[in-house]
């Protein structure tokens, strides 16, 4: 079966790119060998579905199924932009690109150029890169370094990256590139952060431990444990660990960050209240698209 | 207790200035582990944050935070050259993580990061950061109504939960007595 999922042309935000899967027949499901993802003109993608899609893209590549990217306004369009963020570097090789693949990367041309940009960084176990949280908080610190707040925010940026992307290292057990991107929207007012992995939803590591090592929290549901991940710090390892996401998520709410984590078949959105985040603040949606991983997108709305 | 105290340098077991990670902490552990343990007559070991840039909240963990906890109540650790903010926040939140309590002391003053001295030991700690050691039967005259029993426990708890150190030593009765140490 040949699976279509059409982008509006508009700005596709993380809402967005669901929507658009949410219309198409799901791209993972058992009978679908050929997937179309198809940009019109005047379609643009931001930073934090840009890595989503990446990841999907990829994974749909590594089990064989025909992927193709259709940009109707080629490199003048979206496609340019993608290509400017390190996109099409990061793109299984066997995936394929209508007009054609750039020829060249723009990322590489332009790298530490754009103030507003960052290339999209890749994660692989592998092959660490020690240099990589300090290079997206320098890139942070460029747009927004001539705040009053900027040493606050730089610290908190670092340590986001850092823990975001060492948890993906310690959990995320799979062999596909897990990347961190970010971006700084309209005049340095906002700030998006995205990482975004390709392993094991963080719910199935932790729902089969929290049995022996959280009994108290057996019956909540995925969207509150999601929140005492957060607020508490809550990890299959046991109770003195988990520290890494409860920090970061303790550094994005002094800036008052909303926060969509995105889990292979849901996605919840935490906006904070009275200094955390709660569960009667947070949406929930169930039954979305397969989406193998976890993808985490912190928005700082920074003000004036 | 200045005889068995030592500056552990953390910067001088990383290889970059900035610690970054779980793997990575647990990689320098190995090496404080070594120097702790090349060290048995220290008590107290001053880790020095001086030429450390950033450190994240699981690498914070996996070295100062667990060596602390490993030794709690045998030998004390605490936190020198240590200013900024985020470096403060982030060992606090590790230090808070795994209820292992760690002095920061700035001059001949020290602040406590992660988790506090509950209501009943909060005089108790209070009065034993007030001197270099302590006995449970000085604060007990210190306090009215306090028993040297009661005050004994206080100190015990306090010495269990990795607040004080210490030292047995000979009361004047000829029985055995404990003296109380603050960490630094």
């Amino acid at each position: 079966m040949q699976c279509v999922v059409h982008f509006p042309a508009q700005w596709i935000d993380a809402s967005k790119f669901e929507a658009a899967l949410r219309n198409s027949c799901a791209p993972h499901s058992a009978g679908t060998f050929e997937v179309n993802f198809e940009f019109p003109t005047n379609c643009r993608v931001m930073v934090d579905a840009a890595i989503r899609l990446l990841s999907l893209v990829n994974q749909l590549a590594s089990t064989t199924r025909r992927v193709r990217l259709d940009f109707e306004e080629g490199v003048s369009g979206t496609m340019g932009y993608l290509n400017r963020m390190g996109f099409f570097d990061q793109l299984a090789p066997e995936v394929e690109v209508l007009p054609a693949r750039p020829l060249y990367s723009a990322a590489e041309i332009h790298r530490g150029g754009n103030t507003a940009l960052v290339e999209i960084a890749r994660i692989n176990k592998d092959a660490r890169d020690e240099e990589l949280p300090t290079r997206l908080t320098d890139a942070v610190m460029r747009s927004c370094g001539g705040r009053p707040d900027a040493s606050e925010l730089e610290g908190a940026a670092w340590t986001i990256f850092a823990e975001l992307i060492d948890n993906i290292f310690a959990h995320s057990r799979t062999r596909l590139d897990g990347y961190a991107a970010l971006q700084v929207y309209s005049g340095g007012n906002r700030l998006s952060v995205a990482v975004s992995d390709s392993g094991v939803g963080i719910m199935d590591t932790l729902r089969p431990t929290l049995k022996t090592e959280f009994p108290r929290l057996v019956g909540l549901s995925d969207t509150d444990l999601l929140v005492e991940v957060f607020r508490q710090g809550l990890s299959r390892h046991g109770s003195d660990r988990g520290c890494g996401l409860k920090g970061s998520a303790a550094k994005a709410i002094k800036f008052e960050a909303n926060l969509d984590v995105r889990l292979p078949n849901q996605r919840v959105l935490l906006t904070p209240a009275r200094g955390t985040y709660r569960p009667n603040t947070a949406y929930c949606y169930e039954g979305l698209a397969l989406i193998w991983g976890t993808h985490i997108a912190f928005t700082f709305g920074l003000g004036a | 207790m200045n005889e068995g105290v030592q500056v552990l340098p953390l910067r001088e077991f990383m290889k970059r200035d900035e610690g970054w990670g779980r793997d990575q902490g647990r990689e320098v552990y190995q090496h404080l582990l070594r120097f702790v343990e090349d060290s048995p007559q220290t008590m107290i070991f001053k880790v020095s944050m001086k030429g450390v840039q950033r450190l994240d909240i699981s690498f914070a963990s996996e070295t100062v935070v667990e060596l602390a906890r490993r030794y709690r109540g045998a030998k004390g650790f605490c936190l020198v050259d240590l200013t900024d903010r985020d470096l403060i926040e982030n060992l606090d939140a590790a230090a808070e993580k795994k209820g292992q309590p760690i002095l920061v002391w700035r001059g001949r003053s020290a602040d406590l990061i992660g988790p506090e001295p509950s209501g009943g030991a909060r005089e108790a700690f209070q009065f034993a950061m007030g001197r270099p050691q302590s006995r449970a039967a000085e604060f007990a005259q210190a306090r009215k109504g306090m028993s040297i029993a009661n005050a004994s426990m206080k100190f015990k708890q306090l010495w269990e939960q990795g607040f004080l150190l210490r030292r047995e030593s000979v009361a004047d009765t000829g029985g055995v007595e404990f003296v109380y140490h603050r960490i630094g």
